[in-house]
């Protein structure tokens, strides 16, 4: 299979960076987009020049670490999946495949299409854990969790931080991430002690690192891995009007 | 201050809502056979500026047209400085609909068609300027005239079809996402909000549509 890849280059984060264009005709349609993209930079190695840079780590999809916008899609041109789960067999032969990092001021490119999303740990720094004593675990009923509830925590704990939902945003917001790391503990009893504070805390810090305004365009909930819902945001919102409304 | 801005969208963007029912409701006395219309709707007018819980509830209008513009241009103002470079291939139509990405250029096509609207009466007939407003038989100020004879120019019957448009997208967008904001997750509440909102947006095209058509052929 040929295709030219357009990819984004991008030496450190003070460089300006510019497109490179690489025609490859050595991939085959079962390969994924990632192992096309070591095949490409082994062929750069071999011809003594730079390789480019990318995010991975699981290739299985449950990382998170991979995730670079390809052809004007966050992780390709299909929904709800991860850059790894992405198979070159969707692109047409000879085709353009525009590769380039996710863009938002609170993710700033390393290299090439590595992007910095250390402002997602500072937001779960923020709020996004219980506090409790660690040590053996604690009788498991104990505390009791209904099923729907249980499942429903499981939903938004599936989150894997890959930050698509971001890039694909016409704000850059984080509001998706965000409500699904405060949900999945408020809706439990281990987290409802602190939900307050924790909503409070959490989108305080979502406003410090610079992500934007939510529109609920819906497009984060398309190009999410994990299918997190976008009533997660709405859920968000309602707990921090409730503790802004009745705190102290 | 995120929140905090984007629920006075949602709050003012509702209140908007309800007076575009109340505006749709009061003007679809234009359709009525022109005898009754002329002093229903003249009568009408009056009781409108002369009721002082309107004039209270238009203070709150006024008052939301202008913050639901001004918190508009602050929070894409932020918007903007959050965005990284731009894509040099974005197709963010695969992912969502062209009117969620477009909500401020629709707003701001319906603030031209709002300054539009209210040199054509407001200004008139509430503010006293331009030529002096005519009085109907029963010494009320004949807005029923004004609007007859506004409508019976073409291009002002164009212009008042055409900014509906944005304007009904805007509420498709904009009805369902304000309830969000404002907190409602459920996810069967959320899709029986949208429908409402959509629906409300198809009366709102259809009614305001109407009613220019309808009065410059009743007056060919």
């Amino acid at each position: 299979m040929r295709v030219t890849f357009k990819i984004w280059r991008q030496e450190s984060n003070s460089d300006d960076g510019r497109f490179v264009e690489y025609e490859v005709d050595n991939i085959s349609e079962e390969m994924s987009f990632l192992e096309a993209l070591d095949s490409l930079n082994e062929s750069l190695v071999q011809q003594g020049k730079g390789v480019i840079a990318f995010d991975h780590d699981c290739r299985e999809g449950i990382c998170g670490q991979c995730g670079v916008f390809i052809n004007g899609r966050a992780n390709g041109p299909h929904s709800n999946t991860t850059t790894c789960q992405l198979h070159m067999r969707s692109f047409k032969e000879g085709e353009v495949i525009v590769v380039e990092p996710w863009r938002a001021k609170a993710f700033p490119v390393i290299k090439d299409l590595v992007v910095d999303r250390s402002s997602f740990d500072r937001i779960i720094q923020s709020g996004g854990f219980i506090t409790a004593k660690t040590g053996t675990a604690p009788e498991a009923n104990s505390i009791l969790v209904g099923k729907d509830i249980a499942d429903s925590a499981m939903d938004m704990a599936a989150c894997i931080g890959c930050g698509a939902c971001v890039a694909t945003c016409k704000n850059s917001s984080a509001a998706l991430f965000t409500s699904a790391k405060i949900n999945h503990l408020n809706i439990l009893p281990q987290g409802k002690t602190e939900s307050s504070k924790r909503v409070l805390e959490m989108t305080e810090r979502m406003e410090l690192e610079d992500f934007g305004h939510c529109s609920f365009t819906g497009a984060c909930e398309i190009e999410c891995p994990e299918n997190i819902s976008i009533s997660n945001i709405a859920k968000m919102n309602f707990d921090l009007l409730k503790a802004k409304l009745f705190k102290g | 201050m995120l929140f905090v801005r984007k629920n006075i969208m949602a709050f003012t963007g509702l209140f908007l809502c309800i007076f575009l029912v109340v505006h749709l409701g009061g003007n679809l006395i234009l359709l009525l056979p022109s005898e009754t219309a002329h002093g229903l709707y003249n009568s009408y007018s009056a009781k409108l500026g002369g009721n002082i819980f309107i004039r209270v509830v238009s203070i709150f209008l006024y008052l939301s047209i202008l913050l639901h513009t001004v918190y508009a241009a602050l929070i894409t103002s932020k918007n903007n400085k959050s965005k990284g470079k731009k894509y040099l291939v974005n197709h963010t139509i695969e992912s969502s609909s062209w009117t969620s990405q477009n909500m401020g250029l629709l707003g701001f096509s319906i603030l031209i068609f709002i300054l539009i609207h209210l040199s054509n009466f407001w200004w008139r007939v509430k503010l006293g300027y331009g030529e002096i407003v005519p009085l109907d038989s029963n010494g009320l100020k004949d807005v029923y005239l004004i609007t007859t004879e506004l409508f019976k120019n073409p291009y002002y019957v164009f212009i008042y079809v055409i900014f509906i448009i944005p304007l009904s997208m805007h509420i498709k967008h904009g009805f369902s996402s304000a309830f969000k904001t404002l907190g409602l997750y459920n996810l069967n509440y959320i899709r029986k909000v949208s429908i409402i909102g959509n629906m409300f947006s198809i009366i709102i095209l259809i009614g305001f549509s109407v009613i220019p058509v309808a009065v410059y052929l009743r007056g060919l």
